[in-house]
């Protein structure tokens, strides 16, 4: 086929493309879809189940049928629709869904199984054998399903994300959505207009005459005066996907889809939109009616093929005929033929309707079938039970016009059927804020959209105190539809509904027999509207279908849940173009550039990156450098950084009285300059967090929190604070980052710090284990010292301000070199705690109590806090286990964390489990693997051997109960 | 003075900087920082005391809201000094936490006035834009963190994050200013 005559394509630019690796040309302007049947190509896909051969459908984003691949490489994208792929030089697009070419797909076979693969197939096949679903049916299924295929490889475009704030977001740019925006924009209120499309004017661009001057040029006028509006931003290629809560909007920008590439380009932003108020101003689309056979390449929406006309100046064939409802199917007869093409005849299932042109017009007429393999040849055509067939290439169906509501139903709202508009209407008010205009609200002449797009704009605007006037509007078509409500043709063949996913008025006639009568049955039942288009041009004609079979209106019909996107989103954009090392933030402790001289390997904790150990040349294993690090730092000084551990400023006259009512132990009477242990319970009394309490002076104190903890403890202080005890006067802040914060322990710990610190006496006398004190080092550095230990050893903590985290690192390291000074990272760490029998994570899971963790005395009873009272609950004081330390007899058996515990013969089921072991490691100190666990009566079975099981990995080990406290259990060291 | 030498948030010994078309965004590293909070009898301290959103810039500090009774003093060029001890004694009797290096501070200049940092914010955090105008102030989500943005001027902004987490903020402001270089 040949171009028609005017159009709105630039035919001074030639763009060349591939379908399918042949090569075609285009004009600028053009979408894939309109270059394909301006070069004569009608057969672009196969459909979903079937592999029907099928070609374009409409002219919008409610394609069901041409959807390709585009580009090739990591760029190729699946399930693109033709109908909005803008055209641009050097387009690569393939079909897709078949196996061999286009025109003839091996997979076409199914066709002829279609009886078996009817409505509910998913349901009732693939039961038997069922040793196959996992080897063959689902790889089989998921391989069909999904349509066009994936490349597997990483997208090597940019996405980004953004926000936009409005007084009014006017979503579409049809005559309805113009008419909105030029009224609100006229009175300077932030305004928004973002339509789909490249190119503003909607269906005003797709028809002839529907303005009294033409149509391009007023909307050339209106976007002369939109430029220069500094407070309208106009957003061509967006589309609005989603209406949230609080009046946010979601849309996507195709900032470069219609480049070949993007080059330093986004390819698409996500933005999100609040708006004060908003207009859905989204138009409507056109719906078929469905015969036996409809769904060949050449039969397409009516008004699609006069878009493709008098937008595009292409149509599909050269004889073309019209089925209509309604006086539109005549306009499209009209306008074609007014371009040349020959009109074989328009069949208007109406009675007494007189031709509009000189062209055949059959009254009283339907369309009962039609040929054509790889598209459409010729169309049955019955009256008053007479068939005959006509000769065509094309036939367009008008069968009426949908609203497009989705937006305005996607908080649950449900359209309601009217029966004067033959049509669902969206219910206003479920997006509050949101009100509808133009055809999207059944105002579907040009006339109507313009006045009640700028009416809704007015009346938003009133609503938010800016009076608008109403602009001087052009005289405009202001014809009525005239509908007949015909649902479908009768018939025995298949009839489609839903083109994409193959669902036939058979389909729905056989949910209708086996009682899958409501709209969300139908649709789970049939796939109806689950495809990529999800029913756009299907989804009413099925509604229509069901109601006439179960003899109930279609408002009692009803529709299904509308729920976001309203068109495709990938999945790129929602990501906003955080992907790899930029996921999520990454943080850095304080000495990590030091720690990345030293050749550490890094270990993620939460968002944090620390230091897992410090390999050393010679050593090859893992093992081999922590065992160093362990024994180096129980034998001279490890330094480690401890950074990550949550730290949290509380101040206030009543900062005691807060951390009373926060730990289960006491914090009131902790002594100025010095630290203590501190547990916290939730409120159903199981443990939740541990921790230091250092009280720096009468009403300053600072807490530390686990790593993981640290900002779930943050908030449950500030809940604390502002909600259950506003009447305290405490003042929170954390200061995680502000302090680099690092362990120096080991029997030299002291001598080190001595070296470092400015003049302040370390002594066991003055500074004795569990001291706090402000102080200054290297010369002047403010830092605070804590002498506490997780290690077990002599132990402090020092903290700097985090700026000079890798110079005091690099400082002790060299300042300690006579002394063993030694880095160590989380490893290390993890191991000299288990040999210590400190609670880490693995002991603090969420399901442990303090009871369990030995420290049931800790919960005061002198005072209420958070949790003491339901730590004293029935359940949880006859709870028995409580931690141990776990030593295997023979010194070369593993010690596996998970493991369950159970005496020793006993039979190894849930009913004889005595408890897990939580935490295990090899430990130099021991010379053997050790762990940590739970177990029943567990203080009274010291010495006892009993068993571990290891189920999954055929695992059972004989351990022996010990202390947990594997070294010094008397502290005599950390307090050295 | 200490004999350390401190590193800057982004690990070098200097601040970064990068320019991005008329955009230029630079690492602060000399930003103090001090949080002052309102005890329950203090009396008022010698600061400007910002209302909520709002950023004040006095003689030789600047002031913004962070919550309720709640401020951040900032101190450009003090980062080496004991800024919270110096806060301290203009706000007695009140809760002073020294901040400094809890947060890195990214400093985003335009040459071409304020439609460039419109743009850049458009594309950060969800504020609104064009009513976040000079000497406003605001918390706000960024990249899954919690950022303080300050409308210093028209043509400047600044954003304070993470210490820690320097380099993803530096990554997010400078693909961003980026981009926008692209499509200015």
């Amino acid at each position: 086929m040949t171009r028609l005559s005017g159009g709105l394509i630039d035919r001074s630019r030639s763009l060349s493309f591939t379908f399918d690796g042949k090569s075609y040309t285009g004009h600028a302007g053009d979408t894939l879809a309109s270059a394909l049947l301006a070069n004569g190509v009608r057969l672009m896909g196969r459909s979903f189940k079937y592999h029907r051969p099928r070609g374009v459908f409409s002219a919008g984003s409610e394609e069901p049928n041409a959807l390709v691949e585009l580009r090739s490489g990591a760029r190729q994208e699946p399930n693109t629709r033709a109908t909005v792929a803008e055209l641009f030089d050097g387009l690569d697009a393939r079909s897709q869904n078949r196996i061999g070419s286009l025109s003839f797909d091996l997979m076409a076979v199914n066709d002829l199984f279609s009886p078996f693969l009817t409505a509910g197939f998913y349901y009732k096949t693939f039961m038997w054998p069922r040793a196959f679903w996992e080897k063959l049916y689902e790889p089989a299924i998921r391989r069909a399903a999904g349509l066009g295929s994936l490349t597997h490889r990483p997208d090597p475009d940019g996405y980004d994300a953004g926000y936009l704030h409005c007084d009014l977001l006017v979503i579409g740019g049809g005559a309805a959505g113009l008419a909105a925006a030029l009224t609100a924009a006229r009175t300077g209120a932030r305004v928004i207009l973002a339509d789909e499309d490249f190119r503003l004017g909607g269906r005003l661009l797709a028809e002839s005459n529907p303005l009294e001057m033409p149509a391009p040029e007023w909307i050339a006028g209106i976007e002369a005066e939109f430029a220069s509006l500094p407070n309208l931003r106009v957003m061509r290629r967006t589309t609005v996907w989603g209406a949230f809560d609080h009046g946010i909007y979601g849309a996507v920008e195709r900032v470069s889809d219609h480049l070949a590439e993007p080059g330093k380009r986004v390819r698409q932003t996500l933005w999100r939109i609040t708006a004060r108020r908003a207009i859905l101003a989204s138009g409507a689309t056109e719906r078929h009616i469905p015969f036996a056979n409809n769904d060949r390449p050449g039969i397409m929406l009516a008004g699609a093929l006069r878009a493709y006309a008098n937008r595009w100046a292409v149509s599909p064939a050269q004889r073309v005929a019209i089925f209509t409802s309604n006086d539109d199917g005549h306009r499209t007869a009209l306008d074609l033929a007014a371009k040349g093409v020959e009109i074989a005849a328009v069949i208007d299932a109406r009675t007494d309707i007189l031709s509009q042109g000189s062209y055949r017009t059959i009254a009283g007429a339907q369309v009962t079938g039609s040929r054509g393999r790889l598209g459409l040849r010729r169309i049955q055509v019955t009256q008053g039970g007479t068939s005959e067939w006509l000769d065509c290439g094309a036939l367009g169906i008008a069968g009426g016009w949908n609203p497009n509501l989705h937006l305005a139903s996607h908080h649950r709202g449900r359209p309601q059927w009217n029966e004067a508009a033959q049509a669902f209407l969206a219910q206003e008010g479920f997006v509050p804020g949101l009100t509808i205009a133009g055809a999207a609200a059944g105002q579907g002449s040009t006339a109507r959209a313009l006045a009640s797009g700028a009416e809704a704009a007015r009346a938003a605007l009133e609503a938010l105190g800016i009076t608008a006037g109403l602009p001087d509007l052009p005289q405009a078509e202001d014809a009525s539809l005239n509908q007949y409500p015909l649902w479908h043709v009768p018939g025995q063949d298949r009839a489609w509904v839903d083109f994409q996913n193959d669902v036939t008025v058979k389909d729905i006639k056989l949910a209708h027999q086996e009682n899958m009568r409501p709209v969300e049955h139908l649709k789970r039942w049939t796939t109806l509207g689950m495809a990529t288009d999800q029913g756009k041009t299907s989804n009413v004609t099925a509604l229509a279908v069901m109601a006439e079979l179960t003899g109930q209106s279609i408002n009692q019909t009803g529709t299904t849940i509308f729920r976001p996107p309203y068109t495709p989103v990938s999945l790129s954009v929602l990501g906003g173009g955080d992907t790899g090392p930029h996921f999520r933030p990454r943080r850095l402790t304080p000495t990590h550039d030091w720690a990345t001289s030293q050749g550490a390997i890094f270990v993620e904790v939460g968002q944090w990156m620390r230091a897992q150990y410090f390999p050393r040349v010679g050593e090859t294993h893992w093992r081999q450098t922590v065992d160093r690090e362990v024994l180096s730092t129980r034998k001279g000084v490890g330094i480690c950084d401890v950074t990550t551990l949550g730290k949290i400023d509380v101040q206030g006259g009543d900062a005691g009285e807060f951390l009373d009512r926060v730990y289960a132990n006491a914090m009131k009477s902790l002594k100025v300059g010095m630290v203590r242990y501190g547990l916290m319970l939730r409120e159903d009394g199981f443990a939740w967090d541990d921790g230091t309490c250092a009280r720096l002076a009468e009403t300053h104190y600072v807490v530390t929190t686990t790593t993981a903890n640290a900002g779930t403890i943050y908030r449950h202080m500030e809940f604390c604070r502002q909600c259950l005890w506003p009447e305290l006067d405490v003042q929170l802040i954390s200061t995680t980052d502000a302090w680099a914060q690092l362990s120096v322990a080991g029997p030299n710990a002291r001598k080190l710090l001595e070296r470092v610190v400015d003049g302040f006496d370390l002594s066991n006398e003055t500074f004795p284990f569990m001291a706090c004190a402000n102080l200054t080092i290297c010369g002047g550095l403010r830092a605070r010292l804590f002498r506490i230990s997780f290690s077990g050893e002599l132990a402090y903590e020092i903290a700097v301000p985090a700026r000079y985290g890798n110079a005091l690192m690099a400082r002790l390291i060299e300042k300690g070199a006579d002394l063993g000074a030694t880095p160590y990272g989380t490893e290390a760490l993890g191991v000299m705690r288990i040999e210590k029998g400190h609670a880490a994570g693995n002991e603090l899971n969420g399901q442990t109590t303090a009871q369990m963790l030995g420290m049931g005395r800790m919960v005061s009873t002198k005072k209420d806090s958070i949790g003491a009272v339901m730590s004293r609950r029935d359940g949880m004081v006859a709870e028995r286990r409580v931690l141990v330390g776990l030593q295997p007899v023979d010194p070369t058996d593993p010690v596996v964390a998970g493991s369950h515990l159970f005496t020793k013969g006993a039979v190894q089921d849930t009913a004889n489990d005595q408890g897990w072991i939580t935490s295990a490691c090899f430990s130099p100190h021991v010379g053997s693997a050790i762990g940590l666990g739970y177990l029943e009566n567990g203080a009274e079975r010291m010495g006892e051997v009993i068993t571990a099981a290891n189920p999954l990995q055929k695992q059972s080990v004989m351990l022996r109960v010990v202390s947990a406290h594997f070294v010094d259990p008397e502290g005599v060291r950390l307090r050295a | 003075m200490p004999d350390l030498q401190p590193t800057c948030a982004l690990g070098a010994p200097k601040p970064k900087t990068a320019r991005f078309g008329v955009l230029t965004v630079t690492e602060n590293a000399n930003l103090a920082l001090a949080s002052v909070a309102l005890r329950r009898d203090a009396g008022a301290p010698d600061l400007p005391l910002p209302g909520p959103g709002e950023w004040i810039e006095a003689e030789d500090i600047a002031v913004f809201w962070i919550g309720p009774d709640q401020w951040m003093v900032e101190g450009h060029g003090r980062a080496a000094d004991d800024f919270a001890h110096a806060i301290a004694h203009r706000a007695l009797g009140c809760s002073v936490t020294e901040q400094t290096d809890g947060f890195a501070a990214f400093e985003i200049t335009s040459d071409a006035g304020a439609e460039p940092i419109r743009a850049l914010l458009e594309k950060l955090v969800n504020v609104e834009a064009h009513c976040f105008t000079a000497g406003q102030a605001t918390r706000t989500g960024f990249h899954h963190m919690s950022v303080f943005v300050i409308r210093r001027a028209d043509d400047r902004l600044a954003v304070l994050g993470m210490r820690s987490a320097a380099g993803t903020i530096w990554h997010a402001l400078t693909e961003t200013a980026g981009r926008l270089e692209v499509t200015a």
